[in-house]
C-alpha cells in the first residue's frame, strides 16, 4: 500500500467514525441519553446492508436505505425503556443490548453465515470508476455523507426541536412541567441518531467489502465515546475533531510498531489503555472537550 | 442433566457472583453510580493471585487472600485517583459512571499489556471428579460453595458487628444524618472501596479458578454481575446474593431446558427437541437483565 492509499483510507476511516461519533454525540451531547450500546446501530447498518445486497440481490442504494431504516427502527426500539429507567439502569441495558445484537450475528448462521463474516460485497460504481481513482472517489463520497449530516444535524439542533433536546439534557424536570412530552422528544432523538448511526454502517460494509462479528466488538462503542469525549460534547464539530483525533492516535501508533521493542498485541493493549486514560483525564481535567459547546443566550 | 448437577452448577455460579455482586451494590448506594470497571477490579486481583501463586511459589489460599488484600488497596488508590476529584469538582453520578468505563478500559488493557492475552490457570492439582446424587463435581466446586457462603457469613458480621459496618448502613440510609452524626463518611468511603474490591477479588478468582484466566474476563462477567445486582435491588447485599442465585439458576435451567415440550402444546405440534443454542448463553443473563430492568427496576428485595 503506497503511502497515498493509506491516507485516503486513514480519511474515509476517520470520516465513518466522524458520522459514528456524531450519532452519539446526537444522544449524549444533545439529548443526555447515555448510550452504552452504539454499536448495536453499526452493526445492524452494516448487517443489513451487507445481506440486503449479497443475499437479497438488491441494488446497493436499498442497502443503504434499508440500513437506515433499521437502524432507526432499533434507536425507536431502544428508546422504549427510558420511559421507565434511570440514565445509569439504561445505560447498562443499552451495553446489554449491544451485546445481544453482536450475538445473533455470530450465531444466526442461516442469515449472517456467523463467525465467518459476510463476503463478496459488491461496491459502488466498481466499473464505471477507475480502480486507481476508487479510493479517492470513495473518500469524497464519505465527506459528501458527512457534509450532508452535518447540515442536517445542525439545522435539528438549532431548531426549536433541537432547544427541547437540550432541555431534556439539562432540566428533566422543568421540561415537564412545560408541558412537553420528554418520551416523544427522547424517541425521535434515538432513531435520528440510528440512522446517521445506520449509515455510517452502511458506508463501512461497501468500503471494505466483508464484515464479521469481529468489527463489532464492545470495544468500538468505547472509541466512540472516547471520540466525544475529547472533541466535545453537544456539537457536531467536536464529534469530528473528536474521531480525527482518536483514529489518527490509533491508526498513527501503528506506525510505530516497528520502532518500538514491542508485539503488535502489546501495541494494541498499550493504545487501548492510552485511550482509557484520555477519557478519564478529560472528565477530570477538560469535561467540555476540545471544541467546547456553544451555549446561545436568548433574551 | 441431572437436577442434581444443575442445583450444583447453579451454586458455584451463584456464590461466585454475590461475591463480584455485593460489592458492587455497595458502591452503586453510597456514591449513586454504576462502577463498571468493578468486574475488572476482580480480574486485576486474580493476576495478582497468578502472580503469587505461580511466579512466587506461594500456597494458593494464601495468594488469594493476599490478592484481595492488595487489590482493596488498589481500590482505595483508584477512588483517590479519579472518583474522589470527580466528586470533589462537583461532576454528576454519570460522570463518575463514564468515567468508571475508562477505568475498566485502562485496567484491562494494561493487564493484557502486562500478562498478555493467553489464557492462565492457577497451580491446583487435579483430582478425580465426585460424584454426589448423581452429579458430577470436582473438590474444587464444593471449595468454591464453602468459601462463597463463609464469605457472605463475615460480610453479614462486617455490615451488622463492625463500627464501619454500622456506619456504612448509616450512610447508606441517611447521608446528611450521618455527617451530622460526626461519621467521617470520607473515610468509610475508603473502607469500602477496600471491602468492596476484596470481596470482588475473590469472586474473580473462584471463576478464573474453576475457568480459565485472561483480561478479557472482567468483560465477560460484567452483565451477569450487573444483572445479579439490579436483580436483588440496588444497596442491598443480601438481595444481591439472592439474584445471583437466581440468575445462576436461570443459567443453567434455560439452558438445559427442552423448550419443545413448551412449544407442542400437549402434542399439538410435533417439534422433537429445541434447545437454547449454547452460543447464547451469555445473552441469557442479559435478557434478564432487560426483562427486570423493564418491569421491576427496584429488584426483587428493593433495598430495605
Amino acid at each position: 500500500m503506497t503511502i497515498v492509499n493509506f491516507i485516503i483510507y486513514l480519511m474515509t476511516m476517520m470520516g465513518i467514525y466522524s458520522l459514528l461519533a456524531m450519532s452519539l454525540n446526537f444522544q449524549v451531547g444533545v439529548t443526555g441519553l447515555i448510550n452504552f450500546g452504539q454499536v448495536a446501530f453499526f452493526c445492524i447498518g452494516s448487517y443489513t446492508s451487507a445481506l440486503l445486497v449479497v443475499k437479497a440481490g438488491m441494488p446497493i442504494f436499498v442497502g443503504f436505505l434499508g440500513a437506515m431504516a433499521l437502524s432507526g427502527i432499533m434507536g425507536y426500539v431502544m428508546s422504549i425503556p427510558t420511559k421507565s429507567l434511570k440514565t445509569d439502569y439504561w445505560a447498562i441495558a443499552t451495553l446489554a443490548s449491544g451485546e445481544i445484537i453482536r450475538l445473533i450475528a455470530l450465531n444466526e448462521d442461516w442469515l449472517t453465515a456467523g463467525p465467518f463474516g459476510v463476503m463478496g460485497i459488491p461496491q459502488i460504481l466498481k466499473g464505471i470508476i477507475s480502480k486507481d481513482a476508487y479510493p479517492f472517489f470513495y473518500l469524497l463520497f464519505v465527506v459528501a455523507c458527512i457534509g450532508v449530516v452535518y447540515f442536517l444535524l445542525n439545522l435539528l439542533t438549532n431548531s426549536p426541536f433541537g432547544r427541547n433536546l437540550k432541555a431534556v439534557r439539562d432540566e428533566e424536570e422543568l421540561c415537564l412541567s412545560l408541558g412537553k412530552n420528554i418520551q416523544n422528544l427522547k424517541l425521535k432523538s434515538m432513531v435520528v441518531a440510528g440512522m446517521v448511526a445506520g449509515l455510517a454502517g452502511a458506508l463501512f460494509t461497501f468500503y471494505i467489502a466483508y464484515i464479521s462479528p469481529e468489527n463489532f466488538r464492545p470495544i468500538e462503542t468505547f472509541l466512540m465515546w472516547a471520540m466525544i469525549i475529547v472533541g466535545g460534547r453537544g456539537n457536531h464539530a467536536g464529534a469530528i475533531v473528536g474521531a480525527v483525533v482518536i483514529q489518527l492516535f490509533n491508526v498513527s501508533t501503528r506506525f510505530l510498531a516497528g520502532y518500538v521493542p514491542l508485539s503488535t498485541e502489546s501495541m494494541g493493549s498499550l493504545r487501548m489503555f492510552i485511550i482509557g486514560l484520555l477519557i478519564i483525564v478529560f472528565l477530570l481535567y477538560r469535561p467540555e472537550g476540545l471544541i467546547k459547546e456553544k451555549k446561545k443566550i436568548y433574551k | 442433566m441431572e437436577i442434581s448437577q444443575i442445583i450444583i452448577n447453579s451454586l458455584v455460579r451463584g456464590a461466585e457472583l454475590s461475591l463480584l455482586a455485593i460489592g458492587l451494590t455497595m458502591v452503586f448506594d453510597i456514591l449513586k453510580f454504576a462502577n463498571f470497571a468493578h468486574p475488572d477490579y476482580a480480574i486485576l486481583g486474580a493476576f495478582f493471585a497468578y502472580l503469587f501463586n505461580r511466579v512466587m511459589g506461594v500456597n494458593l489460599l494464601l495468594a488469594v487472600i493476599l490478592a484481595a488484600l492488595l487489590t482493596g488497596i488498589v481500590g482505595i488508590l483508584i477512588d483517590q485517583a479519579i472518583f474522589k476529584r470527580l466528586r470533589m469538582i462537583g461532576a454528576k453520578p454519570v460522570t463518575l459512571m463514564i468515567a468508571s468505563m475508562g477505568t475498566a478500559i485502562a485496567l484491562r488493557n494494561l493487564m493484557r499489556l502486562i500478562w498478555t492475552s493467553h489464557t492462565k490457570t492457577y497451580a491446583i492439582p487435579i483430582r478425580k471428579p465426585l460424584e454426589i446424587l448423581g452429579a458430577r463435581t470436582t473438590p474444587l466446586q464444593i471449595w468454591i460453595i464453602i468459601a462463597g457462603v463463609l464469605s457472605m457469613i463475615a460480610f453479614h458480621l462486617l455490615l451488622h458487628r463492625t463500627t464501619f459496618g454500622k456506619a456504612l448502613r448509616a450512610i447508606s440510609d441517611n447521608s446528611e444524618l450521618a455527617s451530622a452524626c460526626a461519621i467521617d463518611s470520607e473515610k468509610m468511603i475508603r473502607w469500602m472501596w477496600f471491602v468492596a474490591s476484596a470481596y470482588g477479588v475473590l469472586g474473580g478468582c473462584m471463576i478464573a479458578m474453576e475457568h480459565l484466566l485472561y483480561p478479557r474476563l472482567g468483560f465477560n462477567i460484567i452483565i451477569p454481575v450487573f444483572c445479579a445486582t439490579i436483580l436483588g435491588g440496588i444497596g442491598n447485599p443480601y438481595g444481591a446474593m439472592v439474584g445471583a442465585l437466581i440468575l445462576a439458576f436461570a443459567e443453567n435451567i434455560v439452558l438445559a431446558f427442552d423448550f419443545s415440550l413448551l412449544f407442542n402444546l400437549g402434542g399439538m405440534f410435533d417439534i422433537k427437541s429445541l434447545y437454547v443454542n449454547t452460543g447464547y448463553k451469555p445473552a441469557i443473563s442479559f435478557a434478564i437483565l432487560i426483562v427486570v430492568l423493564l418491569f421491576k427496576p427496584t429488584g426483587i428485595l428493593g433495598k430495605k
